[in-house]
């Protein structure tokens, strides 16, 4: 995984400000003075550990996102994000696709400027280093200048002030030694006196040797007395002395390590709010002002920033470590940028789309960013509009304008892949239909429990199933069905079909109950038949004035004898009585027939079905009596 | 049309002048087919006055009467040796008269679909195999042919 710095995206400690009391009253590394036991050191993230998440590395407080371009996720604060689709980095990107470029005098100015005292520093690290040097100076100026810019934001005044602050440092720890070196002169001195009276009072020395054997005077006594008195007097100010320069050498350490800390603060700071130049720049520039080597990060061993820092080769971090992190920064976002100009011009915009939003993301205020141009920016930004509107859509469970946006993304960019989002809404889209029409089953079984958990899961996986207004509109039509199915009962028991018939539209809605549904059909179709057939027989009547009301009469008859319910309609009995007037003759021969066929008398019977025979030679009718008949008589005994 | 019965029932009281009239008819007839060239056309005998549209209406009126009827053929059905033969009468071949033609009625003629032959015909009732009546049936007695 790669490790990239990003902004301070909802840190949990608040950064720790330099030169607080906290920090000057402590001489460890725990800037955060615990309010209890259980407060975080600096470096330790405080994260609660019941709450199951695993917390993102932190350095002083301020947690390090984690980009893992394998899949385009972003760890922060246990979790993984797409970087895409986060609502911070997604409102900072849509902010950047909006502004202009950068390319006004005064950013070029100040971005000349920026890789001026970044060279800078890098020519003379390689020369003797020098508190307050003019190189420090000229940096110091230079940075000050640069804090007038907007864009800036403060950061470059900042770094000044804790380069300044750490050579007031220097400066007084140089005094303290001085001071020190006096006092140890001036200790050497004393001690010099010191040692002198006490060998005169025991006789050493040159006075003593004088006096050897010789009884001393009483005035000689009063000398010694004296003697030791400043003898005493003087051990006394050697050990007030001694410390005092212990006393300023232990400031110096402290003042020293103190100042480490907040120039690492700021460091660290500035590398956390993707101001890579400045990170890069305060790295360099730590070694010109704390000249002991020591450039090893002031972090408590066991935080995970520490471990972060020495990554897999145990070593301790350091301030060149920053110094890395920065330059790699730069230099990715810097390639990041460059595959977005290729990739633009290749129009593919997804790909473009992705490398940009990671450039933002890790280096916004990098120089290659600021000055992307306005036409590319616009181009992604239809693009990515797009692509929000997609995740905006897939979240609404809006599959049918997903697939419209994934179309139109596809449009745009010939490249763009597709295939995931579109068999996604579709697998959905099918579930949902699924659902629908399982509820549909069930509303004909009528078990209501399974039609509304049917229902329920078709409208939680796909809401805007335009099936399911549909399904709408047939549940309002049920609720309204009750006065028209029994009207359409009432009328079924009286066969009146050509009623329902004539009434359709309106007695539709019987149909979703299923024995409804059958009888709605079967009037539906018999009239439908009944019409069809009258309109044929219309027309053959037409064609032949003699035979065809015979052929219509006749064939009416028969369908009324096939099915009973013909003779219910009143449009087939009108038909019957019009066919019968025109074949008159027909018509009373085979009703005369069966009158005589009835009385037994069967040769009026047979004569009768002859005749109709005669007017109408295929009718079945006349030709079954006479069937009927000549088989009676020929049985019959005379 | 009033019915022509040659029952001898109602003329027993009569039959002195019955058989001196027939006498005289007889008498009369020989002397016109000595005389008179026989006619050969049956539509002026008197049976020919038989309709179909009156047999078709109520065929039990006629039942006992006999007629002697030129007609044509139309349709033959048979079964066994009986025949049902449907013939139509001249001056209406829209009425069809059918006509029982027992087996060996009709001797040597050989009834043909679209001939014309003379049938003499009497109405009479029968009665199927369950003894029900089977009224106003023609029976032929006797086929000539025209």
């Amino acid at each position: 995984m790669v490790m990239q710095a990003s902004a301070q995206l909802g840190k949990k400690n608040p950064p720790v400000p330099a030169n607080t009391p906290q920090q000057q009253g402590q001489s460890s590394l725990q800037l955060s003075a615990p309010a209890n036991g259980t407060a975080p050191k600096i470096g330790q993230s405080f994260t609660d550990p019941e709450s199951g998440e695993t917390p993102n590395p932190q350095i002083l407080g301020m947690e390090i996102p984690l980009l893992d371009p394998a899949s385009d996720t972003m760890s922060y604060n246990g979790g993984k994000f797409d970087v895409g689709n986060n609502a911070l980095v997604r409102a900072r990107f849509e902010k950047y696709l909006q502004q202009n470029p950068d390319d006004s005098t005064e950013a070029k100015r100040y971005r000349k400027k920026m890789n001026s005292i970044i060279k800078l520093t890098q020519k003379s690290a390689r020369k003797a280093r020098e508190v307050g040097s003019e190189t420090l100076v000229k940096i110091g100026h230079t940075l000050y200048d640069m804090n007038d810019y907007d864009g800036d934001a403060g950061q470059s005044g900042n770094l000044a002030s804790a380069i300044a602050s750490a050579i007031a440092v220097q400066y007084a720890n140089r005094d303290r030694k001085r001071q020190n070196e006096k006092l140890q002169k001036e200790i050497d001195s004393l001690v010099d006196k010191t040692n002198m009276m006490t060998n005169r009072n025991t006789g050493r020395g040159r006075q003593a040797n004088a006096s050897v054997g010789e009884k001393k005077s009483g005035a000689a006594a009063d000398t010694t007395v004296t003697n030791t008195f400043k003898i005493a007097h003087n051990t006394k100010k050697i050990t007030g002395l001694e410390a005092s320069g212990i006393k300023n050498d232990a400031d110096s350490i402290a003042a020293t390590e103190l100042s480490k800390i907040n120039f690492q603060s700021t460091i660290v700071s500035m590398l956390m709010q993707r101001r890579f130049d400045h990170a890069l720049l305060g790295s360099q520039v730590y070694r010109h002002i704390f000249r002991d080597g020591d450039t090893t990060l002031k972090l408590d061993n066991e935080s995970q920033a520490a471990q972060l820092f020495e990554g897999g080769v145990g070593l301790p971090p350091t301030v060149n470590t920053m110094a890395t992190i920065a330059s790699n920064m730069r230099r990715e976002v810097d390639q990041n940028m460059e595959a977005v100009t290729n990739l633009l011009a290749q129009n593919k915009l997804a790909d473009a789309t992705q490398h940009l939003i990671e450039a933002v993301a890790v280096g916004e205020y990098m120089q290659s960013v600021a000055t992307f141009p306005v036409e590319g920016r616009r181009r992604i930004a239809e693009f990515w509009s797009l692509r929000r509107k997609a995740l905006t859509t897939l979240n609404a469970r809006d599959y049918a304008a997903t697939e419209e946006i994934a179309r139109k993304m596809k449009e745009l960019d010939a490249d763009f892949d597709d295939s995931m989002l579109t068999s996604y809404c579709t697998g959905r889209k099918y579930q949902s239909d699924l659902h629908l029409r399982n509820a549909a089953k069930a509303l004909k079984d009528g078990d209501d429990a399974t039609f509304n958990e049917e229902i329920t899961k078709a409208g939680t996986i796909w809401p805007k199933n335009p099936n399911l207004e549909k399904g709408r509109q047939e549940l309002e039509k049920l609720d309204k069905q009750d006065p028209v199915r029994d009207e359409f009962r009432t009328l079924v028991s009286r066969k009146e079909y050509r009623t329902i018939y004539n009434e359709q539209d309106k007695f539709e809605v019987v149909a979703i109950d299923a024995e409804l549904k059958k009888q709605y059909k079967e009037a539906i179709t018999l009239i439908g038949t009944i019409d069809g057939m009258l309109e044929q027989l219309e027309v053959a009547a037409r064609q032949d004035s003699v035979m065809g009301p015979c052929m219509a009469y006749e064939m009416l008859m028969q369908r009324g004898m096939e099915d009973a319910r013909y003779k219910d309609d009143s449009r087939y009995r009108e038909a019957v009585n019009r066919f019968a007037l025109g074949a008159h003759d027909f018509v009373k021969a085979l009703e005369d027939g069966k009158a005589c066929e009835a009385r037994r008398e069967y040769g009026s019977a047979l004569s009768n079905y002859l005749r109709a025979q005669c007017l109408y030679p295929r009718s079945a009718l006349a030709g079954e009596g006479v069937t009927r008949v000549s088989n009676i008589i020929l049985k019959a005994k005379f | 049309m009033a019915r022509k019965r040659r029952s001898s029932k109602n003329k027993k009281s009569q039959l002195p002048l019955v058989i001196g009239g027939g006498a005289a008819v007889l008498l009369l007839a020989v002397g016109a087919a000595v005389v008179m060239k026989p006619s050969d056309s049956a539509a002026d005998a008197p049976e020919s006055r038989f309709s179909v549209v009156e047999y078709r209406q109520d065929a039990s009126r006629l039942t006992g009467n006999s007629y002697r009827l030129k007609a044509r053929v139309e349709n033959i059905e048979t079964l066994g040796n009986d025949r049902l033969v449907a013939v139509s009468l001249p001056g209406n071949k829209m009425e069809r008269l059918p006509l029982l033609v027992h087996s060996g009625v009709c001797g040597r003629v050989n009834l043909t679909r679209g001939d014309t032959f003379v049938f003499d015909v009497i109405c009479r009732n029968g009665q199927d195999a369950e003894g029900l009546d089977v009224k106003g049936i023609m029976v032929v007695q006797k086929v000539e042919t025209e």
